[in-house]
C-alpha cells in the first residue's frame, strides 16, 4: 500500500502549483470575474502546452493517458488558486468520447482538446435538479436524418464558452448522449445564470427543437445511463479535489493570520478557540485528502468500491470544505468579511462545487443503494 | 500511489484468516485459563508483538503485517489476547529505554503474558495536565520508596507489575522532576481499588502506594528523564490499530442497517426512511474516510516515516467520529439500544473498539471513553497547533513552575 504521489506525480503538482502561483494571483482571478467571458484564452492555451489539457487523453488522440489521480492533482492545486475556466467539464466530455464517442468524434474532438483549440462541458441537469441520468426529461425525437432535441437543462458548467456540449436526451429508444455544436445549432440559444462566485459560470441551455444527425449519438441510444454515471462519479472526484485545494488554502491563510494578528497584547494564535478550531481545519483538511484521492485512485484502479468511494469523496470534502473555508473568515474575523480580502475567492468556489455533480445528499442516497441494497 | 495490498501481504492476510478460521474459540472465554490458553496459542503462532525485534521475541513485522493481523483478528470477533498494554506499550518502552538486565528480566514475560502490566500514570488531580503528577520516589539507599495514589488504572486489579511515572526531585521544575519505574503489584505497599465506570463494569483501578518498594535494577532511564519517556510511550498508544477499528465499525454498521430493514415507522421500515438513508448514507462515508486515513497512515509508516504528532490527527478524527457513530446507532434502535440484556437475536451482540464483546448500550457508553483517554480531543487539538500548525504557545505560567508538593 502506498499512498504518497509517485516521484512523477509529485512533479506536476509542483509545477501546476508554481505555474498558478505565477499566472493565476488573486489579482488576475478577480480581473476574470469582471470579464463576460470569464476566462482567459492565454492561460487555456499555456495549459494545453503544459499538457493539462490532454492529461488524462489517450496517447493516440494527443493526450498522456494518465489518469483520475493526475487529474485531481490538477484540481487542487487550481481550486487552490481559485482559477476560473472550464477544466473539469473539458475533461469529463473528453473522458465521455474518449470512452464511448465513435472514430470521427474522437479524432475531432480530442486532438482540438488536448491542444487548447476546443473547451467543452456536459448538461447533466434539468430544471429540477435531480441528479439521477435516468431522470432526463429533454426530448431526442426523430427527425428525417437524425433527432431534433427539445429542453432545457440548468446549471451547464461554462455552457456559453464551449465548443462541444454533451446533452443527455430522451429517444424513444432510451437516454442517449448527443454531442453538439452550439456555434451552429439551430433553435439553440445559451443564457447566463449569474451566481455569487463569479469564477463559476453557469448557463442555461434551452433547445427548441435542434436538429442533429444520427452520428451525433455517443455510444448507442439507449446506453447514455452508465456512461453519464460514470461522468458524474469522474465530476464528483474532481469537484472534491478543487473543493479540497480551496480549503487547503483557507486553511493556511487562517494559520498564517493567526500567528500574527495581535489582540490583547497578544497573537490571536495563542488562544483556545483559535487553535482548537484550526486543529480541526487541519483534522477536516486531512480527512479530505485521504478521502478524495482514495475515490481518484479506485476509479483509476476500477476497483470494486470505486463508485461508493466517488460518493464518499463528494458527500465528505462538500461538507468539510464548506466548514473549513466558513471558519476561515471566522477566525480572521471582520477582514475575512470583506471583498478586498481573498477568502471569499475559495469559499465561493467550494460552495458552487458542492452543489454540482450532485449534492451531499444524492451522493448519500447512491452510498446507502450500494451498501444497503 | 498504489493502494492496492502487495501480493506478499495478500497472501499473508490469506495464510492469517485461515489460522484463524481453524483456530479461534468459538464463543466467549469464561475463565483466566481459557483466556491464557487463548493467548498463548496466538503467541505461538507469532501473532503477539508482532513488532518487536527478533531478539526479544517479536517478529519485526512491518506495521502492515501488524495491522492485516489486527484487522483478521476484528473480522472474525476473536476474543482478545491479554497483557495489550504491556505488549503495545511496557514491552516498547523498556525495548527503547531499558538496560540489558531489564530487557531479559521483562521482555518474555510481558509477550507470554506471564506477568500482566498497567500504566501508572494518571493521578487524580494530574490528568490532562499529567506533569504535575504528585506521586514520590524517594531514593532510600538500596531502593526508592514510593508514595501516592494513581488513577485511570487499565487492568490495575489483574496486574503484576506497573510502569510508573513519579516525582522524584520536588526541587526542579515540574517537567524535569519526574523519573521512570518498574514497579511490582504484588506487595504490601500496593493497595489496588477497581473503579466501576459509568458502563457499570471495572475496567480502571485506583492505585494507592503507601512506602512501596521500586528497586534501583528497575528504574528506567535516568532520573529526571520520566518526562521524555512517557512522550515516547503516548505516541505508541496514539499508533495505530486504525484498520482493525474500522472493521469493527463496519461489521456493526451491517447490523445497524439490519435493524433498520426490521423497525418500522410509519408503516414502512426505517431504511426507507429518507431522513434515516441520509444519515446512515453519512455515517457511512465518515467511516470510509476512516478507512483511507488509515491507509494513508499505514503507508507512511511502512515508509519508515513516523506519524509523530500527527498521530494526534487520527486519535482526534476516531475518538470522535466514533460518538457521533453511536449516537446515530442508538437513534436508529430506539429503547432496543439501550437493552443491556434480551436483545432479539437480529440486533444482537456487536463487538466494541474496546475489545470487549457487548451490547449497543456498552458500545454506547465506551464511547464517551474515546474522547477522554490516551490524551483528551482538547490535548490532541492542543498537540495538533503546537506542533503540526506551529501556532504561538498559550500563554502558560507552568512551564517553568516548580514542582507540586505532595500533599
Amino acid at each position: 500500500v502506498n499512498f504518497a504521489f509517485s516521484d512523477d506525480q509529485q512533479l506536476l503538482r509542483n509545477a501546476a502549483r508554481a505555474f498558478l502561483d505565477e499566472r493565476c494571483t488573486s489579482a488576475i482571478v478577480r480581473t476574470l470575474w469582471d470579464d463576460p467571458r470569464g476566462e482567459s484564452d492565454a492561460l487555456w492555451k499555456e495549459m494545453a502546452r503544459l499538457g493539462w489539457l490532454g492529461l488524462a487523453l489517450p496517447e493516440s488522440e494527443g493526450g498522456s493517458g494518465l489518469g483520475m489521480v493526475e487529474t485531481a492533482i490538477l484540481l487542487e492545486e487550481m481550486g487552490r488558486a481559485a482559477w476560473p475556466g472550464p477544466y473539469l467539464p473539458t475533461v469529463l466530455a473528453g473522458h465521455a468520447l474518449a470512452r464511448a464517442g465513435s472514430a470521427a468524434q474522437t479524432a475531432r474532438w480530442l486532438p482540438a482538446i488536448a491542444t487548447g483549440g476546443a473547451r467543452a462541458s456536459v448538461a447533466f441537469l434539468d430544471a429540477d435538479l435531480d441528479w439521477r441520468p435516468e431522470a432526463a426529461q429533454t426530448r431526442a425525437e426523430p427527425a428525417p436524418g437524425g433527432f431534433a432535441l427539445t429542453g432545457v437543462k440548468r446549471f451547464v458548467s461554462w455552457g456559453h464558452v464551449a465548443d462541444l456540449l454533451l446533452i443527455p436526451a430522451r429517444t424513444p429508444g432510451g437516454l442517449g448522449l448527443f454531442a453538439v455544436e452550439p456555434a451552429s445549432a439551430a433553435g439553440l440559444s445559451l443564457a447566463p445564470a449569474p451566481a455569487m462566485d463569479l469564477g463559476t459560470r453557469w448557463a442555461t441551455l434551452r433547445l427548441e427543437g435542434v436538429p442533429v444527425t444520427a452520428d451525433a449519438l455517443v455510444g448507442a441510444p439507449g446506453q447514455a445511463g452508465p456512461l453519464l454515471e460514470d461522468l458524474l462519479r469522474r465530476g464528483a472526484v474532481g469537484a472534491a479535489a478543487e473543493m479540497l485545494g480551496a480549503a487547503r488554502r483557507c486553511l493556511d491563510m487562517s494559520v498564517g493570520y493567526v500567528k500574527v494578528r495581535e489582540q490583547f497584547g497578544q497573537p490571536i494564535g495563542s488562544f483556545q478557540a483559535i487553535r482548537h478550531r484550526c486543529a480541526e481545519m487541519l483534522m477536516e483538511v486531512e480527512n479530505a485528502h485521504a478521502a478524495t484521492y482514495y475515490a481518484a485512485w479506485a476509479l483509476d484502479a476500477e476497483a470494486e468500491d470505486a463508485a461508493v468511494a466517488a460518493s464518499v469523496a463528494k458527500s465528505y470534502v462538500g461538507d468539510a470544505a464548506r466548514k473549513v473555508c466558513g471558519e476561515a473568515i471566522q477566525v480572521h474575523g471582520g477582514i475575512g468579511f470583506t471583498w478586498e480580502y481573498d477568502l471569499q475567492l475559495y469559499f465561493k468556489r467550494a460552495k458552487a462545487l458542492e452543489a454540482t455533480y450532485g449534492d451531499g445528499d444524492y451522493h448519500r442516497e447512491l452510498i446507502v443503494r450500494h451498501v444497503a441494497p | 500511489m498504489d493502494l492496492h495490498p502487495s501480493p506478499e501481504d495478500r497472501a499473508f492476510r490469506q495464510e492469517t484468516r485461515r489460522w484463524l478460521e481453524a483456530s479461534v474459540p468459538r464463543g466467549e472465554l469464561k475463565t483466566p485459563g481459557e483466556r491464557r490458553a487463548w493467548h498463548q496459542q496466538l503467541y505461538e503462532a507469532g501473532y503477539i508483538g508482532m513488532g518487536w525485534p527478533k531478539e526479544y521475541g517479536g517478529q519485526a513485522a512491518s506495521p502492515m503485517r501488524q495491522a492485516i493481523v489486527s484487522d483478521e483478528l476484528a473480522r472474525i470477533n476473536a476474543p482478545p489476547s491479554m497483557n495489550q498494554l504491556g505488549i503495545s506499550i511496557v514491552g516498547p518502552t523498556i525495548i527503547v529505554h531499558g538496560t540489558e538486565a531489564q530487557k531479559r528480566r521483562y521482555l518474555k514475560k510481558i509477550l507470554t503474558a506471564e506477568e500482566l502490566w498497567c500504566q501508572l500514570y494518571s493521578e487524580p488531580n494530574a490528568g490532562s495536565d499529567l506533569a504535575s503528577l504528585r506521586t514520590r520516589a524517594e531514593d532510600r539507599g538500596d531502593h526508592f520508596g514510593v508514595n501516592g495514589q494513581k488513577i485511570w488504572t487499565s487492568g490495575g486489579v489483574n496486574a503484576d507489575w506497573g510502569l510508573l511515572l513519579a516525582r522524584t526531585d520536588t526541587a526542579a521544575p515540574k517537567h524535569k522532576g519526574i523519573s521512570c519505574f518498574l514497579l511490582s503489584m504484588r506487595q504490601p505497599g500496593v493497595e489496588v481499588r477497581p473503579l466501576r465506570q459509568l458502563t457499570g463494569s471495572a475496567h480502571f483501578a485506583e492505585v494507592f502506594m503507601t512506602d512501596a518498594r521500586a528497586e534501583k535494577a528497575d528504574q528506567i532511564g535516568r532520573l529526571g528523564q520520566g518526562w521524555e519517556i512517557a512522550q515516547t510511550t503516548l505516541s505508541y498508544e496514539r499508533g495505530g490499530n486504525s484498520l482493525a477499528r474500522v472493521t469493527r465499525y463496519a461489521a456493526a454498521f451491517g447490523q445497524l442497517v439490519r435493524a433498520a430493514r426490521e423497525l418500522r415507522r410509519d408503516g414502512r421500515p426505517l431504511l426507507d426512511d429518507p431522513r434515516v438513508r441520509a444519515r446512515i448514507g453519512g455515517i457511512y462515508a465518515e467511516l470510509e474516510v476512516q478507512r483511507y486515513a488509515a491507509l494513508r497512515v499505514l503507508s507512511a509508516l511502512e515508509k519508515g516515516e513516523s506519524p509523530g504528532p500527527a498521530s494526534s490527527i487520527t486519535k482526534l478524527s476516531y475518538s470522535e467520529f466514533e460518538k457521533r457513530y453511536q449516537e446515530l446507532a442508538l437513534e436508529i434502535l430506539g429503547p432496543w439500544g439501550q437493552l443491556t440484556d434480551g436483545l432479539p437475536h437480529d440486533f444482537l451482540e456487536i463487538d466494541t473498539s474496546s475489545g470487549e464483546p457487548g451490547s449497543w448500550a456498552h458500545a454506547f457508553l465506551w464511547s464517551r471513553a474515546g474522547t477522554i483517554y490516551a490524551g483528551s480531543s482538547e490535548i490532541q487539538k492542543n498537540v495538533i497547533a503546537d506542533r503540526v500548525l506551529q501556532l504561538p504557545k498559550e500563554p502558560r505560567a507552568d512551564r517553568a513552575a516548580p514542582s507540586p508538593r505532595s500533599p
